[in-house]
């Protein structure tokens, strides 16, 4: 029995901000595989959705076409919806430059009612009808409207609890990603490529209109009105002994970095990084009408740029700071401030993972794997690199890359070798 | 044969490691992306194994030297690469001491490289849990169940969760063994490891002869109680000699 309790290590406290970001991630990818295998049991899986939306606009896949007509129509679709997209971000950019955020804010809340009421009262429904669950339309009616508002108020307002707020988000991103899975299989694969092409262009390329966003956004130091997640920051004081982690809820605006100075000043002196990931801009599809099952005439898309921000700090004593180094002061005990990630990325993930669990679990377990290395791996980069990078591209690719090695190869290896009950 | 039938397997193989991921791994964040990693690699390995076998399966012959070779290979480069990931490993821990003189913490006790063994291990019994185990539970949620003829006496899925669960045993434990081995320079531990993966990995092969699973399962399982047993006392021993060293010291 040891007298006094030895001190703490790193091992206690570093990689907890990583953590912090990969569980939502996983939390909402496990919403939605339990979503959709629930729910698309008895649908047959090919067909998709049998009425007009955006991402289906060039080409309705059937299956009863061959492999090239999909795959065509399949690009189409997607060079489509990345055209949408554009458009959309640079109207978004447009609008930000001519400094309308308070436009910009409402849309974001209307856009979220749609999203909890309209998509989230259908999936409802649809969990209603599949499980018997006895509930009269006036409960359901109010249960729904109550959800929805308080949802509205959580992503339109900075004064909600932050849990309640981490939340909802993660609701909207399962609610997108459920009904992205509905569209037919080789537009959405399509669709996954697509996206995370465009936005490493719109982050990287001088003219991406994510890059705009971003240097417009720096030059005034504002906040993006976006969906964005925000983890809790994590602050612990490196001077005292026990080394006590205390929370601190994330405040809006330069008020909150201006407090980060005065308090870090005496323990780590030096000057402030800002880097930014971003993710993309999104747009929705059209909203479906419930009663008929048929697309609404009108286009209300959701333009929502998604960025994650990491405030590294560095020592600025320190020249020879390795790569690695850097990684650890970003993620580890040195740093403040939160993470945030785009919405988007959310949903896209959650749209690769939920359409791998349409074919197996196998596929499911390897593209969850897959998608968190690559976002670890894009964490490190950023703090390699420290500049805006785009959070998509590591994670869709690999996980497309792993989802088509688990189909082709992996599984009936696993398969032969398990039913001869050999194992390793 | 229904979700609880389902949800008993998967606890059955996976559910020492929940508690001790639970207890132990989620407590330190660091371990938990330990164990992400190491599952993450695991799984590369046996991709790569598969996509080299993938042109041979299924065998046509009923004789049971293909398949040993396809459990030694397999099980060769699964130890060439827990050499590499001791490299990995004693890199991060020298990052991390490093780290930790920077803001003046102290450096990393043994428990905690042991931790991350243990991290280490567990991502690769979980892997292999979730892969050859898991992953094949879908039908087992359904109504009906599966049976194999060469061991017809108990349900497939049963079986495979037992397996499972000795293999989870043996890799994270081994773990542990080996990169105490390596750290001491101890041969005896660091042979240890790959011996009894290849042990366990041939007494599988025993399934292959009909009613086999009954004296191969037994003998797995003694593997496994083995690399416990040896675990516990390594660990025991490194630790008291530590103490000893540090009581010496003061």
């Amino acid at each position: 029995m040891e007298q006094n309790p030895r001190p703490r290590t790193v091992l206690e406290t570093c990689g907890e901000e990583i953590i912090r970001i990969v569980t939502p991630v996983s939390i909402c990818m496990l919403l939605v595989v339990i979503l959709v295998s629930v729910l698309n049991r008895g649908s047959s899986l090919d067909d998709g959705l049998s009425f007009a939306t955006m991402a289906t606009m060039a080409y309705s896949e059937s299956s009863s076409d061959s492999i090239w007509d999909k795959l065509k129509g399949a690009l189409l679709n997607s060079l489509v919806f990345v055209a949408v997209v554009t458009v959309a971000t640079f109207l978004m950019v447009l609008l930000f430059y001519f400094k309308c955020t308070k436009f910009l804010k409402y849309y974001m809340g209307f856009s979220s009612l749609l999203v909890l009421g309209f998509m989230g009262g259908e999936i409802a429904i649809f969990l209603i009808k599949a499980s018997s669950f006895p509930v009269d339309c006036f409960t359901f009616a109010v249960a729904l409207y109550n959800f929805t508002v308080v949802g509205v108020m959580a992503v339109f307002l900075s004064r909600m609890a932050i849990f309640v707020t981490q939340a909802y988000l993660v609701v909207i991103g399962v609610l997108v990603a459920y009904w992205f899975t509905l569209l037919p299989e080789w537009t959405t694969w399509g669709l996954l490529v697509a996206m995370s092409l465009y936005d490493l262009a719109a982050v990287l390329l001088p003219g991406g209109p994510l890059r705009l966003l971003v240097e417009l956004a720096m030059d005034r130091d504002e906040d993006i009105p976006a969906l964005v997640y925000e983890a809790r920051p994590v602050i612990s004081d490196a001077g005292l002994g026990d080394g006590v982690v205390r929370r601190r809820v994330w405040r809006e605006g330069r008020g909150d970095f201006d407090e980060d100075q005065r308090l870090r000043s005496d323990l780590v002196p030096g000057s402030s990084l800002r880097t930014y990931i971003y993710g993309e801009s999104e747009s929705e599809r059209n909203i479906v009408d419930a009663e008929d099952g048929r697309a609404l005439g009108g286009d209300s898309e959701l333009a929502a740029p998604l960025m994650q921000h990491i405030n590294i700090r560095m020592n600025s004593l320190e020249n020879a700071v390795s790569s690695e180094n850097l990684a650890l002061e970003g993620i580890g005990l040195g740093s403040s401030g939160a993470i945030k990630l785009g919405l988007g990325d959310f949903i896209f993930y959650s749209v690769l993972v939920g359409r791998a669990a349409m074919y197996d679990f196998m596929t499911v377990y390897a593209c969850y794997l897959a998608v968190i290395a690559g976002l670890g791996i894009t964490l490190l980069l950023l703090a390699f690199y420290r500049k805006a990078l785009p959070a998509l591209p590591f994670s869709v690719l690999l996980g497309v890359l792993f989802y088509l090695l688990t189909r082709l190869l992996l599984e009936s290896f696993v398969v032969q070798c398990s039913i001869n009950l050999l194992m390793f | 044969m229904t979700v609880a039938a389902g949800i008993g397997y998967t606890l059955l193989a996976l559910g020492p490691s929940l508690s001790l991921f639970v207890a132990v791994i989620s407590r330190k964040p660091f371990l938990t992306l330990t164990l992400l990693s190491s599952t993450l690699v695991w799984l590369m390995s046996l991709i790569a194994l598969s996509a080299v076998w993938r042109a041979f399966l299924p065998f046509k012959t009923a004789t049971w030297w293909p398949y040993s070779l396809l459990i030694l290979t397999s099980v060769a480069l699964q130890e060439a690469l827990r050499l590499f990931l001791w490299r990995v490993n004693k890199r991060m821990e020298e990052m991390l001491d490093a780290y930790a003189d920077r803001v003046s913490k102290p450096r990393l006790y043994i428990t905690d490289k042991m931790q991350i063994a243990l991290a280490g291990g567990m991502g690769h019994g979980v892997a292999h849990a979730v892969f050859f185990c898991i992953s094949l539970l879908t039908p087992a949620f359904g109504p009906a169940t599966y049976y194999v003829e060469k061991c017809s006496k108990i349900p497939f899925f049963l079986v495979s969760s037992i397996m499972a669960l000795a293999f989870v045993t043996i890799h994270t434990f081994s773990m542990v063994i080996a990169f105490n081995g390596y750290s001491e320079g101890n041969k005896k531990d660091q042979y240890f490891a790959p011996v009894v993966h290849l042990a366990a990995g041939v007494f599988t092969l025993i399934n292959l002869a009909s009613g086999g699973c009954v004296v191969g399962i037994p003998l797995l399982y003694v593997m496994a109680i083995v690399t416990l047993v040896h675990c516990g006392n390594t660990v025991w021993r490194r630790l008291t000699d530590n103490r000893s060293m540090e009581t010496n010291l003061q």
